[in-house]
């Protein structure tokens, strides 16, 4: 494929996605809410956000290595759209949360979010924290459980193996924490140690499981189309390449089991 | 929301769409002289088209700069803080941090103290990252007491055993690649797959001006 139309369909895919978007969120507004299906790690922040206004213990945030201006952006942003709903359930405790990065550009997007979602800013400066350097920054986070006790630690973001120190020392202390990450080594640490796991790319969906925001759950809606459209592009493209080293199949035999296992699909969906 | 809050909004927000709209435009027809066909003045055509991406992220830079330097007062600031309520690893903090400053601009942009210091202390972390791993590993079973749980640790086991030079374990080897080969690059490939997605939807949301951080 010669770059030129790569472009075309790299516009025609973000045109699309900004169509969707929009179609989303207008049912959303129109008030047809479509059920959202279950993240498992999630019921736990509404525990922990009870336990820090309880206790005055901070909730623990932590950006990782997303860096604002870099390939990580967008992980980034999406990072700060979840942490601010989660900001926003806990503006009832005295203490306010505290946002660690990796990543000395991301400190004024830590800055922003906690000033939007704390009544009148909080103490927005000096509750974000910059520890440069992976494991450093894996180091650093360690002190700052013992110096402050967060009430659990939300590691969404960019992170490798030294995740594993950092979830070792909460569980050590007692310390909740949901855990996830955009790279395959921190993925693992997060699924094999972290009290709650969510895959990397639910960070991008989270927001809209962390509020009722309309717009973060249109955008998480978007999010499922897509997939869904994904997995059965892959499952085409899988049939066809098999149906090419098997001469008995054919393209009417292909439809109809597509046919049959999409209505399938769709009645498994609707019962669940 | 006053109606002057709600101007700033607007125009935030308008100012993001224009300047999104533009450098992306900019980036697919710049860089692509065969878009003007094979007229005369068509690469000068697509050079000017990439002035404004490339005016627009060379700001980008300078401002992601910046950041740093914010960073990096924030740094102090909040050790300055800790260190005002008797928080001692903030003292070493800031005697680290007005010492190596020192020593590179006293020694010329030597940054020996740092290799010295910051080398020796990342690798014995990394050496108790292993051991942190290690014990995560062992206490899969206690967190995730399921299929899954048992099928992490059994595939751990077998990785774990193909990596071993021993000419017995070729079985356990070839499983171990196809291991790596298949099952383990489908799921980064799907891992991806998935992030891409999402940087597509959250790039779009800042791109129409409806990012948190124009919104108010």
């Amino acid at each position: 494929m010669d770059q030129t139309t790569l472009q075309v369909y790299a516009v025609l895919f973000v045109f699309a996605t900004a169509l969707l978007a929009y179609t989303a969120r207008y049912f959303q507004r129109r008030g047809r809410r479509r059920p959202q299906r279950r993240l498992a790690g999630m019921g736990r922040i509404a525990e922990w956000t009870s336990r820090s206004i309880e206790a005055n213990r901070p909730l623990h945030l932590a950006l990782g290595g997303a860096a604002v201006g870099g390939d990580k952006t967008a992980i980034a942003l999406a990072e700060a759209e979840f942490f601010y709903h989660v900001i926003e359930g806990a503006q009832a405790s005295d203490v306010a949360p505290i946002i660690s990065t990796a990543a000395g550009s991301s400190v004024p997007l830590g800055q922003d979010t906690l000033r939007r979602a704390l009544p009148e800013g909080g103490d927005s400066l000096s509750r974000v924290h910059w520890y440069p350097g992976e494991l450093a920054y894996a180091a650093a986070v360690t002190a700052t459980m013992k110096e402050d006790e967060p009430a659990a630690h939300i590691l969404a973001g960019s992170f490798g193996a030294e995740l594993a120190l950092m979830i070792d020392s909460a569980d050590r202390r007692g310390q909740g924490s949901l855990a996830l990450s955009d790279r395959l080594d921190g993925q693992a640490v997060a699924y094999a140690m972290a009290d709650e796991v969510l895959l990397g790319e639910e960070l991008f969906a989270a927001a809209g499981y962390a509020s009722e925001d309309g717009r973060a759950q249109a955008d998480a809606i978007v999010l499922d189309v897509w997939r869904a459209l994904v997995i059965m592009g892959v499952g085409i493209a899988l049939l066809l390449e098999v149906a090419k080293r098997m001469p008995w199949l054919n393209w009417a035999l292909v439809l109809s089991v597509s046919a049959i296992l999409l209505v399938f699909g769709l009645l498994i969906y609707r019962r669940r | 929301m006053g109606r002057g809050q709600r101007y700033g909004i607007a125009l935030s927000a308008f100012v993001a769409f224009a300047v999104g709209v533009v450098t992306a435009l900019s980036l697919l027809l710049g860089d692509n002289p065969a878009l003007f066909g094979e007229q005369p003045g068509s690469a000068q055509l697509a050079g000017l088209l990439a002035l404004p991406a490339d005016v627009l992220l060379r700001l980008a830079t300078i401002v992601v700069a910046l950041s740093i330097v914010i960073g990096i007062a924030n740094l102090l600031t909040v050790h300055v803080g800790r260190l005002a309520r008797g928080k001692a690893y903030s003292a070493v903090m800031l005697a680290s941090f007005g010492f190596t400053v020192f020593w590179y601009v006293a020694r010329q942009g030597d940054t020996s103290l740092l290799e010295a210091v910051q080398v020796p202390i990342e690798s014995a972390l990394a050496a108790l990252l292993c051991l942190s791993l290690l014990h995560g590993g062992s206490r899969v079973l206690g967190k995730r007491a399921d299929i899954w749980g048992l099928l992490f640790v059994a595939v751990v086991v077998l990785v774990l055993l193909g990596s071993l030079p021993l000419a017995e374990l070729a079985p356990v080897q070839a499983w171990r690649d196809w291991l790596m080969r298949v099952p383990v690059g489908a799921g980064a490939r799907a891992l991806l797959l998935g992030i891409a997605l999402g940087t597509v939807v959250t790039g779009v949301r800042a791109l129409l001006g409806q990012d948190r951080s124009f919104r108010g």
